[in-house]
C-alpha cells in the first residue's frame, strides 16, 4: 500500500487537491472562495489525467525523426481531454464570476448565506 | 448506410447552428426559428424512431473518420429516439404555454437570448440522449448546466440570481464528481466509448482486478448525476430555481434538464457499467434509500410550503425520489418503471407549472394560497388542467401518474428484499401528495364573495388554452394507452445491452 | 349490452354537461333537465339489467394485464337497483330542499356523476375496474360533501378524502399482490386464487386480505377507520347525506363482498385469523356506533353514527360466511339503504321546515307534520328490527346464520351484540317520535299549526317507507333471488 502510494504520488496529490477543492466549493460561503475551490477541483482532475497519461521515458507523439515503434510515444488522448476540460472549466468559471458580480452589485456582499437571508426579508 | 442514420447527428448540429443564427435575430424571429427547429428535430427523430423500430436494432453512427475505439460515436436505439421526440414535445408545449409570461418577465431586448439558450439546451439534451462517448457526455452535461443556468437567470431579480448561483454550485459539484469518475474509468479501461468500456469492465469484474477503484468510480458517477438531478438531500437549490424563474424555464428545468441527467445515468448503468455489475454494487441500495427519503421529505416540505410554485417544485423532489427508487430496485421492471416515470413526470410537472401560472395570473400575480382562492373560476381552463395534474400526481387511474405507481409497485412485488419499504413509502407518499395537491385544488375551487380580480376569457388566451388541452391529452394518453409505451421502453432497455 | 355502457356513461356525461352549462336564469329548466336525466338513467339501468346475459364487455386495456371490463352479475344487480331507487328519491327530494342553497347546478352535476360512477362500480367486472371507479367515487362525491363551502364542510371533505385515499391505497396494495398470485383479476365466484398458490403463500395472502378489508372498510365506516363518516355525512346537504349514507357507504360493502367472495373465496378465509379479526372489528363497530349515536345530540350526526353501526351489521353477516348470514347481509343492504335514506330525508325535512338541528329542540313536530313523523317512526322501527319491516327479516337472518355458523365464541356473541345494539337503536331513534307526538306538558301546542312539507319532499319519503315495509311483508321473492347468489359464493 505504502509503496504503491509513493509510486503514484502524483495521483495521490491530485486526489487530495480534489478533496480540498470539493470541500471549498461545498462549504465556503464566500462566492469568490467557492470559485477558487471550483478551479482547484478542476485542476486536480487535470493533474490526475496528465499524471495518468504520462509514461516515464516516452515522448509526446510528435514525429521528429520518422515514425518510431509504438512504445516510444505516450497516449495523446489524456492531453486532449485536459485541453477540452480546461475550456469547459474556463467557461463555467466565467459564468460563475458574472453571477457573482451581479449578486455583489445588488447586495454588496459576497456571502451567499447573507444574500439568502436578505432575500427572505425582501419577500418577493 | 441509410439516410435516416444521419438524422440524430444532424439534429444535434442544427440545434447548435440555430443557436448561432438566433443570436443575430430579434426576439420574434428567434422565436420562430426556435419553434421551427423543435418541430424539425421532432420530425427527424420520429423518422429515426420509425427506422429503428423497423430494423429492430440500434445503429451506431461514426462521427468523423476515426472508427471505434478511437473516434466519437452516436448511438440510436428505440429508447433514445423516443426520449428525443418526447423531450421536443414537452419543450414545445412548455414554451407555448409560457409565451405570454415570458414577454412580461424578460426585458424586451433580451428575449432572443432566451431562444438561443433554448436551442443550446435542446442540442445538449439530444447529445446526452444519443452520445456513445463518455467525455462527449461530460461536455454536453456542462453545456446543459450553463444553458439551464441562463434559463433561470433570464428573469432578472435577486431571487433568480441567487438561485442560479446555488444551482451552479451544486451542478458543478456534481459534474466535478462525474468528470472524476469518467477519468478514473478511462484509466481503468483505456477507453471512452461506452461499448468498449463495457467490455473492459466485464473483463475486470470477472478477473476481480481493481475492485475498489471500480466501485469508487461507479459511486462517483452515480452520486454526481444524482446531485445534478436534485435527488434528496441535494435539492436545496431546487425550490428557488423552479419557483422564481419564468414559467417556461421552470417547466423545462423540472421536466427535461433533470431528466436528461437521469437518462444519462440509466445509460451509464446499462451501457457503461453493465446492469449486473451495477446491481451487485452497494451503490444501488444507497440510491434506493435516498429515493425513498426523497419521496417522503420532498412531500413534507411541499406540505409546509405556502407558495404554489415552490410547492410544485418541492413535489419534483419527491418525484425524482420515485425515479431513483425504481433505479435502486435493481430489476428490469424497476428500471422500466423509472423510465416511464420520467415520461409521466415530465408530462405532469410541466403541465402543473403552466397551469399554476394561469391561476396566479388571475390572482394579482400572487402565489400565496390565500390569494388563489377561487382562481379556478377566474381561469377555468387553468383550473381544470391543474386538477388533472394534481389527480395524476396523486395517482388516480386514467392519468399517467397511476400507471407509473402501478409499474413501481409491480416491480417492488417482484423484489422480495425491497418490497415492503417500497410499497409502504409509496403509500405514504401517495397520501402526502394527496394532502397538498388536493388542498390546493379545493382552495382554487372555493368561491370568493367579492371578486377582487378579473376573469379571463377564452379569446384572450387561445394559445394558452390549446397548450393546456395538449398537456391534458398527453397525460391521458400516457394513462390510458400505456401498454405500447411500456413495451417500447422495455424494447429500448433490452436494446441497451 | 351497450345499454350497460350507456347506463354508466350517460349520467356521467349528463353531469359534465350540466357542469359545463352556463348558470340558468330559470330554476325550473334546471330541475326539468335534471329530472329527465334521472328518469332516463333509471330506464337505461333497467334496460341494461333486462338485456344482459352475463357477458363481459371489454372497454379498453389499461395495460396488458389490466383490462377495464364490465359485467352484470346478481350481486351487482342488487346494488345497482338500490342506487337507482335512492338516487331517484333523493334527487326529487332535492328539488325542494335545494331551493335556498347556492350553486344548485354544480350540485346536480356531481349528483349525476356520482350516480354514473356508482352504477359502474356495480357493473365492474374485475378488481382494477372496481378500483378505478372506487377512486372516482371518492373524488366525485367530495363536491357533495363540500357543497356549502363552510370551513367545517371543507375540513370534513378533506378528512373524507384522506381517509378514502388511504383506504384505496391499502386496497391497491392488495391488488399488486393479487395480480401476482391470482389467476386473474376478474371477479369469479369462489375466488381467483388456486389452491396450490393458496397453500404456498398462506400467511402472505391472509395478511393481504386483511389489509384489503381494512382498506375497503374505510368506505364502509368500519372501525378503526370510521372517523371521517360522522364528519362528512352531516356536512353535506340532506339529500346528499341520504345518498352518502345509504348508497355510497354500500360501495364499501360491495367492495368487501367482491374481495372476500369473488377474489379470495370464502373457503380460503373461513376459520382463519382474518375472519376472526374481521368479526371482532365489525362487532366493535356495531356496538361503538350505537353507543356514540345514543350520546349524540345533533340529529344528522346521530344518524351518521347509526350508519356506522348498521353497516357493520352487514359486514358482520359477510364475515360470518354462512349462507343465512350472507342472505341477511344482502337483505340489510337493501333495507338499511331504504331506511337510512328515508331517515336522512326526514331529518332534512325537519331541519328545512323548522331550522332546528338538535333532537331536544324538535318538540311537537308530530302536530305540525304528522305524515312525515309517521314515516320516520315506521322506518325507525324497521331499523330497530321490529316486524313487519325489512329490518326485522334481515336481522333475523343475520342472527340465524351466526348461530348456525358454529364459529366458537362468535356464534353466540354476535347475536347478543346485535340485540344490545338494537336496543340502543331504539334508544337513539325513538326520542324524536316521542318528543314529536308527545311534546310534554310545558310545550305550548297552540303555536304550532299543521304544515306538511311540499310533495317533492313528502313523496320520496313515503316511497322509501313503503319499500321498507314491502321488503318486510314480501321477502320471499328477494330471498329466492339471493339464494341464487349464495349458492355460488358461499
Amino acid at each position: 500500500m505504502g509503496a504503491n502510494l509513493f509510486a503514484n504520488y502524483g495521483e495521490a496529490v491530485a486526489m487530495i487537491l480534489f478533496g480540498i477543492g470539493f470541500g471549498n466549493l461545498l462549504l465556503q460561503s464566500n462566492l469568490i472562495k467557492k470559485i477558487i475551490g471550483l478551479n482547484i477541483m478542476d485542476t486536480a482532475i487535470y493533474l490526475f489525467l496528465a499524471e495518468k497519461g504520462y509514461i516515464d521515458g516516452r515522448v509526446a507523439p510528435i514525429v521528429v525523426n520518422g515514425v518510431q515503434e509504438m512504445e516510444a510515444y505516450i497516449n495523446p488522448i489524456p492531453s486532449g481531454l485536459v485541453l477540452t476540460g480546461i475550456v469547459v472549466s474556463v467557461s463555467v468559471s466565467a459564468l460563475m464570476l458574472s453571477i457573482t458580480i451581479r449578486l455583489y452589485r445588488r447586495y454588496h456582499t459576497l456571502d451567499l448565506d447573507e444574500i439568502s437571508l436578505r432575500l427572505k426579508k425582501e419577500e418577493l | 448506410m441509410d439516410l435516416v442514420q444521419n438524422f440524430p447527428a444532424v439534429s444535434i448540429l442544427i440545434c447548435l447552428f440555430a443557436g448561432i443564427i438566433s443570436s443575430g435575430l430579434k426576439g420574434k424571429a428567434a422565436r420562430y426559428v426556435n419553434i421551427a427547429l423543435i418541430l424539425a428535430v421532432m420530425i427527424l427523430n420520429t423518422c429515426t424512431l420509425g427506422y429503428v423500430l423497423h430494423t429492430e436494432e440500434a445503429f451506431v453512427y461514426v462521427m468523423g473518420k476515426f472508427p471505434a475505439p478511437w473516434g466519437n460515436e452516436i448511438r440510436a436505439g428505440v429508447l433514445e429516439c423516443f426520449m428525443a421526440v418526447f423531450f421536443c414535445m414537452i419543450m414545445l408545449l412548455s414554451l407555448l404555454g409560457g409565451k405570454k409570461k415570458l414577454a412580461d418577465e424578460v426585458e424586451e431586448g433580451k428575449t432572443f437570448l432566451y431562444y438561443v439558450l433554448m436551442n443550446l439546451l435542446l442540442s445538449s439534451l439530444l447529445a446526452l440522449v444519443y452520445t456513445n462517448d463518455l467525455f462527449t457526455a461530460y461536455v454536453f452535461v456542462e453545456i446543459n448546466t450553463i444553458a439551464a443556468c441562463g434559463l433561470i437567470m433570464i428573469r432578472q431579480n435577486g431571487r433568480t440570481i441567487e438561485a442560479a448561483a446555488r444551482y451552479m454550485i451544486m451542478s458543478l459539484l456534481g459534474s466535478g464528481m462525474l468528470l472524476m469518475g469518467i477519468c478514473m474509468l478511462y484509466d481503468l479501461t483505456g477507453h471512452l466509448l461506452m461499448s468498449n468500456i463495457k467490455e473492459q469492465v466485464a473483463i475486470l469484474s470477472v478477473s476481480g482486478q481493481y475492485r475498489i477503484p471500480l466501485l469508487v468510480t461507479i459511486a462517483l458517477m452515480s452520486v454526481g448525476l444524482a446531485i445534478k438531478s436534485a435527488l434528496f438531500p441535494f435539492h436545496a437549490w431546487l425550490p428557488d430555481a423552479y419557483g422564481y424563474s419564468t414559467v417556461s424555464s421552470a417547466a423545462i428545468l423540472s421536466s427535461l434538464v433533470s431528466k436528461g441527467y437521469i437518462f444519462l445515468l440509466i445509460k451509464i448503468i446499462y451501457r457503461v457499467i453493465g446492469f449486473d455489475i451495477f446491481e451487485a454494487s452497494k451503490i444501488i441500495d444507497v440510491l434506493f434509500v435516498f429515493g425513498l427519503m426523497g419521496m417522503i421529505f420532498g412531500s413534507l416540505s411541499a406540505i409546509k410550503e405556502n407558495d404554489v410554485r415552490r410547492m410544485i417544485a418541492y413535489s419534483s423532489v419527491a418525484q425524482i425520489g420515485y425515479i431513483y427508487m425504481g433505479i435502486g430496485m435493481g430489476t428490469q421492471a424497476g428500471m422500466a418503471a423509472s423510465v416511464f416515470h420520467i415520461l409521466s413526470h415530465a408530462a405532469t410537472k410541466s403541465l402543473l407549472f403552466i397551469a399554476a401560472i394561469g391561476l396566479t395570473d388571475v390572482s394579482g400575480g400572487s402565489r400565496k394560497f390565500i390569494d388563489l382562492t377561487g382562481a379556478a373560476y377566474r381561469n377555468k381552463w387553468a383550473g381544470v388542467t391543474f386538477t388533472v395534474g394534481s389527480l395524476s400526481m396523486v395517482g388516480v387511474p386514467l392519468f399517467s401518474g397511476f400507471i407509473s405507481k402501478l409499474l413501481f409497485a409491480q416491480a417492488a412485488v417482484q423484489n422480495n428484499g425491497k418490497m415492503l419499504p417500497a410499497l409502504i413509502v409509496l403509500g405514504i407518499s401517495t397520501i402526502l401528495n394527496a394532502i397538498y395537491f388536493m388542498k390546493t385544488v379545493i382552495r382554487i375551487y372555493t368561491p370568493v364573495e367579492e371578486n377582487k380580480y378579473e376573469c379571463v376569457t377564452f379569446s384572450s388566451m387561445k394559445l394558452y388554452a390549446a397548450t393546456l388541452v395538449c398537456f391534458i391529452g398527453l397525460n391521458i394518453i400516457l394513462g390510458v394507452n400505456s401498454q405500447p409505451i411500456v413495451d417500447l421502453i422495455q424494447q429500448g432497455l433490452s436494446m441497451f445491452s | 349490452m351497450y345499454y350497460m355502457l350507456l347506463s354508466i356513461f350517460f349520467p356521467i356525461l349528463a353531469g359534465v354537461f350540466l357542469l359545463a352549462l352556463r348558470e340558468m336564469k330559470v330554476r325550473k329548466n334546471l330541475l326539468c333537465l335534471t329530472g329527465t336525466f334521472l328518469i332516463l338513467e333509471a330506464v337505461l339501468v333497467i334496460l341494461a339489467l333486462c338485456m344482459s346475459r352475463g357477458e363481459m364487455l371489454l372497454l379498453f386495456n389499461l395495460t396488458d394485464r389490466l383490462p377495464i371490463l364490465f359485467k352484470i352479475d346478481e350481486t351487482g344487480v342488487i346494488f345497482a337497483i338500490l342506487a337507482v331507487v335512492i338516487f331517484l328519491c333523493a334527487g326529487f327530494f332535492s328539488f325542494e330542499y335545494m331551493k335556498h342553497e347556492k350553486s344548485e347546478k354544480r350540485y346536480y352535476g356531481y349528483y349525476l356523476i356520482v350516480l354514473g360512477v356508482l352504477i359502474a362500480l356495480c357493473f365492474a367486472g374485475n378488481l382494477i375496474t372496481f378500483y378505478l371507479f372506487f377512486e372516482l367515487l371518492t373524488l366525485s362525491s367530495m363536491p357533495l360533501v363540500l357543497h356549502n363551502r363552510s370551513r367545517e364542510a371543507i375540513m370534513a371533505g378533506l378528512k373524507y378524502l384522506f381517509y378514502s385515499l388511504a383506504g384505496a391505497y391499502m386496497a391497491l396494495f392488495g391488488l399488486y399482490f393479487i395480480e401476482k398470485y391470482g389467476n386473474t383479476l376478474t371477479f369469479s365466484a369462489g375466488g381467483v386464487i388456486s389452491t396450490q398458490t393458496a397453500e404456498q403463500h398462506t400467511a402472505l395472502l391472509l395478511g393481504i386480505a386483511f389489509v384489503m378489508l381494512i382498506g375497503f372498510g374505510v368506505k364502509a365506516g368500519m372501525f378503526p377507520m370510521h372517523a371521517w363518516l360522522t364528519a362528512a355525512h352531516p356536512a353535506a346537504p340532506a339529500p346528499a347525506s341520504a345518498v352518502l349514507s345509504a348508497v355510497i357507504v354500500k360501495a364499501g360493502v360491495l367492495a368487501m363482498v367482491r374481495v372476500v367472495y369473488y377474489i379470495f373465496g370464502a373457503s380460503f378465509l373461513r376459520g382463519t385469523w382474518v375472519q376472526k379479526g374481521w368479526l371482532v372489528l365489525t362487532l366493535i363497530t356495531v356496538f361503538m356506533g350505537s353507543m356514540l349515536a345514543y350520546r349524540e345530540p345533533v340529529l344528522k350526526k346521530r344518524l351518521a353514527y347509526s350508519t356506522i353501526s348498521q353497516v357493520s351489521y352487514i359486514l358482520f353477516g359477510l364475515a360470518v360466511m354462512d349462507g343465512d348470514a350472507v342472505t341477511g347481509s344482502f337483505l340489510h343492504v337493501l333495507s338499511h339503504g331504504f331506511i337510512k335514506a328515508a331517515l336522512f330525508l326526514c331529518a332534512g325535512t325537519m331541519i328545512y321546515m323548522t331550522g332546528k338541528t338538535k333532537v331536544e329542540e324538535l318538540r311537537g313536530i308530530g302536530k305540525e307534520m304528522p305524515i312525515l313523523l309517521w314515516c320516520y317512526t315506521i322506518v325507525s322501527l324497521g331499523l330497530i328490527g321490529i316486524p313487519p319491516t325489512g329490518g326485522f327479516i334481515s336481522k333475523w337472518y343475520l342472527a340465524l346464520g351466526s348461530l348456525n355458523s358454529g364459529i366458537p365464541g362468535f356464534g353466540l356473541a354476535g347475536p347478543i351484540v346485535l340485540l344490545v345494539s338494537a336496543l340502543l337503536t331504539a334508544g337513539y331513534l325513538l326520542p324524536v317520535t316521542i318528543h314529536g307526538f308527545l311534546p310534554g306538558a310545558e310545550f305550548d301546542g297552540n303555536t304550532s299549526e299543521r304544515r306538511e312539507p311540499s310533495l317533492f319532499m313528502l313523496i320520496p319519503v313515503i316511497i322509501l317507507t313503503a319499500l321498507t315495509v314491502a321488503i318486510g311483508l314480501f321477502p320471499n321473492g328477494i330471498i329466492a333471488y339471493l339464494s341464487r347468489i349464495i349458492t355460488k359464493i358461499v
